[in-house]
């Protein structure tokens, strides 16, 4: 596919959104906007404790409430437990709470006014259980068991997945233990010119999509079930939802809706299935609206991270072997995501290096704390900011620059990544060139002003099965029918523009539609940055089917050979001289039954791209040695880029991602007391403003390409993983000061900066 | 309750509202216009944000009541028919939202902003912006927007 010349009328060119309108006019319909007939609203009791035995839970005064149509307990919904790989997740707790926050007794009411009421006259008695938060804690021999029932796991759970793992190995509290060797470490280490040692700490983050968890279920008077809910993926989460309720999949019907952000966040069903049994209960469509406040305390947020690393370089700081130990604090529940095990531990440690010697071990960990879930690149922020801190560490300690450091051990065309695949067109180094040039890396710099960079690598996700259907109407007009929501990035228009720039039209005479879990093909769903990749291929596939179908019903209308039928550039068909444009076409196809012609495109990728791509930050602060606080002043970010579909959405979602990492580099972290969330309104969980914005720049370097037609690639998670890092190199580089946690705190850096002063 | 006369959107209206509603329910459940969200519930977010009197407000932290006898835009009503404001015509043209959920909020804050200052520095807008949260641009192409829709283009 390389090398394909474009129309210059779809792909490549900064096409408007196809749901834009709706968006600036505020006609989108989102889950929380959808209204039904006879709705009631649903919500939650939650504990108040981290582990504790649900001694009795009296529901008599909340029942005798006007206006309340349906309580539940533990008691009243099936064994059933839910989860996206591990199945752990209880719909109401039953009999023990194991975290502040889970879900004990729900109201299903006339008002969420009212249900809250209600909530306020449920009787619940704990028993107060030992309880522990830290996932070193937790594996410690004496740590109470969080799970003391077998769980079970999804049977497809190695998949993809490099190394050795084991579920639930004879580790306290250990989900996952995971080791990947690749060479050996321990020799390489013995004869290592100078080994380095450092730990790492990340804490959580929520995905801060502005639009909270919401869903609405309805059970139709013949049994089918519809469901509205802000999902990234409604085929995957239908089959989840058939499974823990028992209703064929056919029965279920998800409705496509808007999503308000997504950033990872929306994967699960959160709140459904047990909105799904209120709606039983009540005999009632019931809508359920997670508020701001459990969206930070119970929503489903990133994993806190410890990471040691070890490494021996020679004589020239060449990484000679890499060891390294991720423990990922996975909260009380491991349902949330639909992995083992966070690729990002592992497959990102050390990607952008040429390592020979690599061991690696990633535990993922239950405590009594919020359940964790999946944010943007799941794993990869945490291990790259430990990995891209220490590279700097070594390269200051070796008295190298940091970007030679980089430059020296980028991973370069026929070099194995540290986990051991073959790679191709690897650009990492002409990325770090790129940015640093721009940067102005060599230039000098005035006091108090510091630099970092930091650099990153990952494939487009080229994985999960995408299922489309185009159809050609009477009129010409192409409709793409699929599977996946648009979570915000703007894939629909990005697809209107694939199969616009596959038949040569402009995206004007393509329509996007979504279609429900019954009407459309079988679609995996956002994640992994794969639509472009995986739906492109899918329309791909379908594409070349209807130009054949095309071609078949032109032959038969110039009387011509099939073979002898040549598309123009602008859609319309010829042969020996003859010419008919496509809308004629389709109206003498319609007249003789013909049309609408209909394709579907399949694609299952079988292997993960063996094309990457890279990307190099540098950033600027400026350190009051005052007051501690860090400026982040610039930012220079390289992208190694395939063809760029839509240039205006391209930038969007690397400046994005960027502020989303700014946000964990700067101000965010979900803080806990004894296992409780308490930045638990936006007042307290610092999101990113518009005044944090540093100045920006953006370098691409075209030629880059992934396995997707056009030589598209990903972008959505490549800005929003190293940057921290880089921030942090920075601020060692103006002050001297090493931060091996995040985020920066002025406090943090003042009380660093006074030690200096006292020691020296 | 209480009766409430209001010009909602260029119309006037007049509604029996309950002391305690607020105008983001009113908007949202009692007037069926959607377009206006409900996110942080505490006044931070800036998804809720509708004009009272031409001044950005946010309708989760207002009683509807307190609208009475006041002119209140929402996004329903910053079109005229088809025809887009150029606000809404600079977010689609410079990608100044992706998500969506916190754009109606964005465009009346920013509507607010054109009225009362039609030549801002960039500066300015990022004062005045401050109050509405955005997760998914990165603030960026919001300033583009904001700035593209007061130069004219």
């Amino acid at each position: 596919m390389e090398g394909t010349s474009l129309s210059g009328k779809a792909v490549g060119q900064p096409i408007k959104r196809v749901d834009g309108v709706a968006k600036v006019t505020g006609r989108s319909r989102y889950a929380g906007d959808v209204d039904l007939p006879d709705m009631i609203f649903g919500r939650c009791l939650r504990s108040p404790y981290p582990s504790a035995r649900i001694v009795s839970i009296d529901v008599k005064r909340a029942k005798a409430l006007p206006g309340v149509h349906a309580v539940l307990t533990g008691a009243d919904v099936p064994d059933t437990r839910y989860g996206r790989m591990c199945k752990d997740v209880p719909v109401l707790a039953k009999g023990v709470a194991r975290f502040v926050g889970e879900k004990v007794a729900a109201v299903a009411a006339d008002t969420v006014e009212l249900a809250e009421a209600a909530l306020e006259l449920i009787d619940v008695e704990y028993a107060e259980l030992p309880a522990v938060f830290s996932a070193e804690d937790a594996m410690g021999p004496t740590a109470p068991v969080i799970h003391s029932e077998a769980v079970e796991v999804f049977p497809g759970a190695a998949a993809g997945i490099h190394g050795e793992l084991t579920m639930y190995p004879p580790i306290p509290n250990v989900i996952s233990q995971l080791k990947v060797r690749h060479g050996d470490v321990a020799s390489a280490l013995a004869g290592a010119h100078k080994i380095f040692e450092h730990c790492f700490t990340v804490p959580s983050v929520h995905q801060g999509y502005i639009e909270p968890h919401t869903c609405l279920v309805s059970i139709g008077a013949d049994g089918l079930v519809d469901v509205w809910i802000a999902n990234k993926g409604p085929h995957i989460a239908r089959a989840h939802m058939a499974a823990a309720i028992v209703v064929p999949e056919n029965r279920i019907r998800f409705n496509p809706v808007v999503i308000g952000g997504d950033f990872g966040g929306k994967g699960s069903l959160m709140d459904t299935l047990l909105c799904y049994y209120l709606a039983r209960a009540a005999h009632r469509p019931v809508k359920m609206v997670m508020n701001s406040f459990e969206e930070l305390t119970a929503g489903n947020p990133r994993h806190s991270a410890s990471i040691s690393l070890r490494t021996g370089v020679d004589r020239d700081a060449k990484l000679l072997a890499i060891k390294a130990r991720v423990v990922f604090n996975a909260g009380a529940y491991a349902g949330f995501v639909p992995v083992p095990t966070l690729h990002g531990g592992y497959g990102e440690l050390a990607g952008a290096y040429r390592v020979p010697n690599c061991a690696i071990e990633v535990l993922r960990v239950y405590t009594n704390t919020v359940p964790c879930g999946h944010m943007r690149s799941p794993g990869a922020p945490q291990v790259a900011f430990a990995v891209e801190s220490h590279i700097d560490m070594i390269a200051r300690e070796m008295g190298l620059d940091p970007v030679e450091m980089r430059r020296r051990n980028a991973i370069a065309e026929g070099d194995l990544t540290p986990l051991g695949e073959k790679r191709r067109h690897l650009r990492c180094r002409e990325t770090i060139e790129a940015g640093a040039r721009a940067f102005g890396w060599d230039k000098p710099k005035p006091s108090g002003i510091g630099r970092g960079v930091s650099i990153y690598e990952h494939p487009p996700g080229n994985f999960g099965k995408s299922t489309i259907a185009l159809t050609m109407g009477a009129n010409g007009r192409i409709t793409l029918m699929l599977g996946s929501p648009d979570t915000g990035t703007g894939f629909h228009t990005i697809a209107a523009q694939l199969v616009a720039e596959h038949f040569g039209v402009s995206v004007g005479e393509v329509d996007v539609v979504q279609g429900d879990t019954l009407s459309s093909g079988f679609e995996a769903g956002a994640s992994g940055q794969r639509l472009t990749t995986t739906i492109g291929q899918a329309i791909a596939a379908a594409a070349e089917k209807m130009k054949q179908d095309l071609a078949a019903l032109a032959a038969e209308r110039l009387n011509c050979a099939p073979s002898d039928i040549r598309m123009g550039e602008d859609g319309a068909f010829s042969a020996s001289g003859a010419t008919i444009d496509k809308r004629s076409l389709m109206g003498w196809a319609a007249e003789r039954g013909k049309a609408p012609l209909s394709c579907q495109g399949e694609n299952t990728p079988g292997r993960p791209s063996d094309r990457t791509s890279f990307v190099a930050h540098f950033a600027e602060v400026a350190v009051d040695r005052e007051t501690g606080q860090v400026r982040l002043q610039r930012i220079v970010t390289a992208h190694d880029v395939g063809t760029i579909v839509n240039p205006t959405m391209h930038q969007g979602q690397v400046e994005g991602g960027l502020i989303q990492a700014v946000g964990q580099a700067m101000s965010e972290r979900i803080v806990l007391k004894e296992g409780a969330v308490i930045t638990a309104h936006l007042g307290d969980y610092k999101l990113p403003t518009i005044m944090d914005i540093p100045e920006l720049e953006t370098v691409l370097l075209p030629g880059g390409g992934g396995v997707a037609p056009f030589s598209t690639t990903a972008i959505g998670e490549m800005s929003n993983v190293a940057l921290p890092a880089a921030i942090t190199n920075a601020v060692f580089d103006a002050v001297g000061v090493r931060l091996l946690e995040l985020p920066i705190s002025a406090e943090k850096v003042l009380e660093r900066l006074s030690d200096k002063a006292s020691a020296a | 309750m209480r009766r409430i006369k209001l010009t909602l959107n260029g119309t006037s209206i007049s509604r029996e509202v309950e002391d305690n509603r607020l105008l983001i329910e009113f908007l949202r459940e009692d007037l069926k216009l959607t377009g206006t969200k409900d996110s942080c519930g505490v006044g931070v977010c800036g998804a809720c944000t509708v004009l009272l009197d031409g001044k950005p407000i946010s309708a989760c932290l207002t009683l509807a009541v307190y609208a009475d006898g006041c002119t209140v835009t929402t996004i329903e009503g910053v079109a005229e028919g088809d025809r887009l404001h150029p606000l809404q015509e600079a977010f689609l043209a410079h990608g100044g939202f992706q998500c969506g959920i916190c754009t109606p909020g964005q465009i009346l804050a920013a509507k607010a902003l054109l009225d009362s200052n039609p030549h801002p520095t960039r500066a300015d807008i990022q004062h005045w912006m401050m109050g509405n949260l955005c997760r998914c641009t990165g603030y960026y192409k919001i300033i583009e927007s904001i700035a593209a829709a007061a130069e004219g283009d």
